[in-house]
């Protein structure tokens, strides 16, 4: 057998930062052969991607390799120079980013970029150019190999014409034109919504059989792995953990760390045992209405740029019961995020009416409105930007009982530390701020901001889809906690069918803005009535039967 | 493309009447008493109201307003008390040396201002990038009355190259007037000893006023080269091999671009406010001189003319950028 | 958190409260610290305002800071009697110069401080309530910007007469527009933010809103701008000072003692020197200051 194509040994890298250099990369040792796919599974931080990036040369500034080496084709690459560097990136060795909003030029047509990079490869490899022509051909080809429909009329559009879906498919092609020894595919499918995640990665599994592609993949999404690569490589504090074959990594996870990310991913094919919390609310408060909830013929229009209208919901009644968790299930551009914001009147809906405890709350204004907004709390999807950077963390929780109550200033203090001691964070936390925190505590905070006024209703707008997978299931667990503790009662928005199938009682399904199905979750789990329902289903599937490879 | 041009048409004519608007309340509903300035500190109370009846300001304010605007559609700016002439002749007179400095010095500061900012934010922390740094800071800061006169003193003065002050001097004819450009006509009448001594003119006020210009141009292109460098798709486009030459000259340019030329912009109409200052210092015969002197013999009519004037320079300015980012940058296209 | 159970006894100590606050000011000052531009322009500002301060106090010839006539030393050269030389009137020109930080000092502040009182709260108004009340203050706005600031400013000092306080009024009439471009933009920004939402969500009055979170996250652009402004301001009054619009020859003003230096060239080039190199020195020195400060105050620039 031939020496590996990429060869990493004992490499260690430095970050210089305020507070001294971080390790950000501790020994890692991986080698990738012709042929392989080769997939690195680890949550946010781990440092997956700036180990593919040091592979490319494209690593953060101010980092210091501390020791190892990095080979590529028999060749040490650790320290290239530019020229070194001109030969193999983009020719030898390409790759697939996260976002395609953010890496295609704005200011440039889609077939001007993937021609220049192909004019780029010519050069390099001293073919001489080839004529105008017969690159756009090529990248008219390319198009086209990418599942791009109309490649030809695609080449002379912006990228801002082009959907998400779209762009990582162009951006796949742009990897591709230089016919690379080695893909790097930087979580390819994060920034898509579920159903096309699913679409790109047929489309890399294709290309990888069809072109026989040696492949790096790294993804946080253990289904996606479980596609694409025959290896696995499980990445945790700049460490790598384990690596081995994929179904063996997923089946029989050796270390700690793996087990615990593997039973942390939710199942979606698992009935979940159900408390009656439900049942249990409405016992402990018998005077609560059956309905807390209620949303009748809810409609939102906005109004586009080129002056058309734009329905966000449309003709959305729903009803949720006291004490339930009650499900909004669909993609991006569904209008589950507009509809949870006007049932708490964040944004106001162009018809249609909330009530709220038997009361219609539509035409409140002024401090009727405040007083409800007591009993009704939201959750938002990301915690790092709910949280004001210039508050510290007391002077969050404490927000809510300054504006609402007219406690003093010594009693805020003492039910801010209450709340952190529920939310389990130290009392100490209330001087930090909120930059200072990880993902998982700054959601912790908004919760405790949340309870903070003893609400009956929370409306949580995904709010795990921004953390890492263990943390999500402690935050999840901790919802189910404090729904038992306060009575409350859920309005739960997500686009994960597993994390909806554990935790919800009812469900609705919504695409671009109308419920397409609604129901008992069991009975949209078992038996979906729409194909949208199937689609979503089957996408979720991917991750959680790659997890659950270790029970069957 | 059509509609947007027409929309831009309809906001210049609007901003234009919004300027007419705020010199006409800048002019009676300040404190001051025109009637009273233009009379002079030693004028009688007889002559206050003679001046007054003339100049309609005993009339009501909203009458006085219709007059104004009527005049102002009418191409009438009143006459000048100094010159005695009507102020728009001598605005058609002046305006055609302050165009010609501005644009020179503009064009200066851009084709200076733009690849030294770029090469400075390309070769960060070098050489280069210092001395450019010096450069834009003190190029805002240095106060250009000053700064022309430090450069009269040495090329002018002690050297002696160059005209200390002027645009030509009485003993030169000027050459047939076609464009008002004197650079330009002289070279039309394939005058060169005329083109030479105009040059000779312009240098030391162009490069006076492009000054600043061209420090806070340096400054933005280079601060947005160093982002834009540094964006991912810069990354994505290192990391398909583009060359670095290509990467920076085509692809960060362009994106760098678009906020420079807002710079641009903006410094287009600060140059055409500091030709106040400097047609001062240089004794240029353009409008900014104008308003200097007439301003300087309370003669506010000129003043309000040389403002409407230079604020319409200014939008026809902004005007053209925003086409330009139009050009430049697709998503904008579509509107 | 061990720590927790160690200092659930006693009231915290002001380090352990703090210890943020004290981590961030740390950086801060670290980061200035290690440019030489933002330390130079730091002692400029600070020799400056000490001369404003007591500058009248210590100057060698404190008479000649009203106009003082000593006809028999008129325009000497810089000395070791006189540092700068001496005017026309036989005025020390480096007492003058002095005794100009203060009439400087006065008004960058009057200035910038006018423009940011006036120009923030409509900012802010602007930019978080929209609608026909944003569209009414930036069409106001659009048009002071619509007319090159020294133009319109030459404008209104025409219509009120000569004078330093006009100046300033004309000055301050300029420049609140910069202040309600800048604060709207970022108000529009913020308010996309999800804390704003988020104390929407539980029942924050708009008051409450602007004054905890709008506010406090525009201010480190407004202090930034705040200080190149008193440089610009500064350097603007010089400008109108040396058409001859501002304060009237004895007073000790930068701008007019170049004005009236000019018909004193070329032999007598200390005159015109000496004060424009005291304004070129000041406005630089608050350009780099409030480089320094966007240096580290804005989140772009700031890698931890």
């Amino acid at each position: 057998m031939s020496a590996p194509l990429l060869d990493i040994k004992d490499y260690t890298l430095d970050i210089a930062t305020f507070d001294g250099p971080v390790h950000v990369l501790k020994g890692i040792n991986l080698s990738v052969n012709r042929g392989d796919t080769l997939g690195i599974v680890g949550e946010s931080g781990s440092g997956k991607t700036v180990l593919v990036r040091s592979v490319m040369g494209i690593g953060p500034s101010n980092s210091a390799v501390e020791g190892g080496q990095i080979t590529f084709d028999g060749q040490d690459i650790t320290r290239l120079d530019p020229k070194g560097w001109a030969r193999i990136r983009g020719i030898r060795i390409s790759m697939i980013f996260q976002d395609p909003m953010t890496y295609l030029n704005p200011l440039f047509s889609i077939g001007q970029q993937i021609s220049d990079v192909m004019a780029a490869h010519e050069r390099a490899a001293g073919e001489g150019g080839s004529t105008k022509g017969a690159r756009r051909a090529r990248t008219v080809d390319l198009l086209d190999q990418v599942g791009l429909p109309n490649p030809a009329s695609l080449y002379d559009q912006y990228p801002h014409q082009l959907s998400g879906g779209m762009r990582q498919r162009v951006l796949i092609a742009m990897a591709l034109s230089g016919k690379p020894d080695l893909l790097i595919a930087d979580e390819p499918t994060t920034a898509l919504d579920v159903t096309v995640q699913a679409q790109v990665l047929d489309l890399i599994k294709s290309l990888v059989d069809k072109l026989n592609l040696t492949v790096i993949m790294i993804s946080h999404d253990i289904g996606a792995i479980a596609t694409i690569a025959d290896r696995c490589a499980v990445m945790y504090k700049g460490e790598i953990v384990e690596q081995g074959r994929t179904a063996d990594v997923l089946r029989e996870p050796q270390h700690e760390y793996t087990r615990q990310l593997l039973s942390a991913v939710p199942d979606i094919e698992a009935k979940p045992a159900r408390t009656a919390v439900a049942a249990a609310c409405r016992e402990r408060q018998p005077d609560a209405p059956a309905t807390l909830l209620e949303a009748i013929n809810l409609k939102k229009l906005f109004k586009t740029q080129s002056g058309g209208e734009f329905s966000a919901v449309s003709d959305v009644n729903l009803s949720v019961a006291t004490g339930e968790i009650f499900g909004v299930v669909g993609e991006s551009g569904s209008g589950k995020s507009t509809l949870a914001r006007m049932l708490l009147r964040l944004i106001e809906p162009t018809s249609g009416n909330v009530v709220f405890a038997g009361q219609n709350i539509t035409g409140l204004t002024g401090e009727p409105l405040r007083q409800i907004r007591r009993h009704m709390q939201f959750v938002f999807q990301n915690p790092h930007s709910a949280l004001n950077g210039r508050h510290t963390i007391g002077d969050a929780v404490g927000e809510p009982l300054r504006i609402q109550t007219r406690m003093s200033r010594r009693e805020v203090e003492a039910k801010v530390e209450a709340l952190l001691d529920i939310v389990q964070l130290p009392k100490l936390f209330k001087y930090r701020y909120p930059h200072e925190l990880s993902g998982g505590q700054k959601q912790r905070v908004c919760i405790a901001r949340a309870i903070a006024l003893n609400p009956r209703l929370l409306i949580l707008d995904e709010p795990t889809s921004a953390l890492d997978i263990s943390v999500q299931a402690q935050i999840l667990e901790f919802l189910q906690q404090v729904r038992a503790e306060f009575n409350l009662t859920y309005v739960f928005i997500s686009h994960d069918l597993a994390v909806i199938r554990q935790i919800c009682d009812r469900t609705i399904v919504m695409k671009r803005g109308e419920i397409v199905e609604h129901g008992n979750t069991e009975q949209i789990f078992t038996s979906p009535r729409q194909e949208y329902t199937k689609a979503l289903i089957e996408s979720g599937r991917k991750t959680s039967r790659a997890a659950t490879l270790q029970a069957s | 493309m059509l509609s947007f041009t027409v929309r831009k048409l309809l906001t210049v004519v609007g901003t234009m009447l919004g300027i007419a608007v705020l010199t006409f309340v800048i002019t009676n509903v300040a404190p001051g008493d025109p009637a009273r300035l233009v009379a002079g500190p030693n004028a009688t109370e007889d002559m206050v109201e003679t001046i007054r009846s003339e100049y309609g300001l005993d009339q009501p304010m909203v009458t006085q307003f219709a007059i104004y605007m009527k005049d102002l559609v009418s191409g009438d700016l009143g006459t000048s008390i100094v010159s005695t002439r009507p102020v728009l002749d001598d605005l058609l007179r002046y305006a055609p040396a302050t165009i010609e400095l501005v644009l020179v010095a503009m064009t200066l500061g851009v084709i200076v201002g733009v690849p030294l900012g770029m090469l400075s934010a390309v070769y960060k922390d070098g050489p280069v990038d210092h001395f450019t740094r010096i450069l834009s800071i003190s190029g805002v800061a240095i106060p250009a009355f000053w700064l022309g006169i430090l450069l009269q003193l040495y090329f002018s003065v002690d050297l002696g190259w160059l005209p200390v002050s002027g645009r030509l001097p009485l003993v030169t004819r000027p050459p047939e007037m076609i464009t008002g450009s004197l650079l330009i006509d002289s070279l039309l009448a394939g005058n060169l000893k005329t083109f030479n001594t105009a040059l000779s003119h312009m240098i030391l006020p162009a490069v006076v006023l492009s000054f600043p210009c061209l420090a806070s141009i340096l400054r933005v292109n280079r601060a947005e080269m160093i982002e834009v460098l540094q964006s991912d798709f810069i990354v994505a486009a290192r990391a398909h091999g583009i060359s670095s030459r290509r990467i920076v000259v085509i692809y960060a340019l362009k994106n760098a671009l678009l906020p420079t030329l807002a710079m641009i912009g903006l410094r287009f109409g600060w140059m055409l406010g500091s030709t106040v200052l400097v047609e001062t210092v240089f004794d240029w015969p353009g409008i900014g001189l104008y308003a200097v002197s007439s301003a300087l013999a309370s003669d506010f009519k000129p003043v309000i003319g040389v403002t409407l004037l230079i604020g319409f320079f200014f939008i026809i300015a902004n005007t053209l950028v925003d086409l330009a980012y139009a050009w430049i940058d697709p998503r904008l296209r579509r509107a | 958190m061990s720590n927790l159970e160690q200092t659930a006894g006693r009231p915290l100590a002001f380090r352990e409260r703090h210890a943020s606050q004290l981590r961030q000011l740390r950086l801060y000052s670290q980061m200035f610290r290690g440019s030489f531009s933002s330390m130079l322009g730091l002692t400029l500002v600070v020799i400056f305002l000490i001369l404003a301060a007591i500058g009248p106090y210590i100057v060698p010839f404190p008479d000649d800071i009203r106009g003082a006539v000593h006809m028999g030393s008129r325009l000497l050269p810089p000395s070791s009697e006189h540092w700068f030389g001496t005017d026309e009137m036989g005025g020390d020109i480096f007492s003058r110069v002095i005794a100009g930080a203060r009439t400087s000092l006065w008004i960058g502040i009057v200035i910038t401080g006018l423009g940011a009182l006036v120009g923030v709260p409509l900012g802010v108004i602007a930019g978080y309530k929209g609608g026909w009340i944003r569209a009414c203050i930036m069409r106001v706005t659009e048009l002071f910007l619509a007319v090159p600031g020294l133009a319109l400013a030459l404008a209104i000092v025409a219509s009120l007469g000569p004078g330093l306080t006009n100046c300033m009024i004309a000055l301050a009439i300029v420049w609140w527009p910069g202040y309600v471009r800048l604060v709207e933009a970022k108000t529009l920004s913020i308010k996309e933010e999800l804390f704003v939402e988020s104390a929407r969500s539980i029942g924050a009055r708009t008051p409450w809103i602007l004054w905890h979170h709008i506010l406090p996250n525009c201010m480190s652009p407004i202090i930034v701008k705040m200080s190149m402004d008193m440089g610009m301001a500064i350097l603007a009054a010089a400008g109108l000072g040396f058409i001859g619009l501002g304060a009237p020859p004895p007073a000790p003003e930068w701008g007019a003692m170049v004005s009236v230096a000019r018909s004193y060239m070329p032999d007598w080039w200390w005159y015109s020197f000496f004060p424009g190199a005291a304004i070129f020195l000041t406005v630089l020195g608050f350009n780099l200051l409030g480089d320094g400060l966007r240096d580290i105050l804005d989140p772009r620039s700031r890698t931890r």
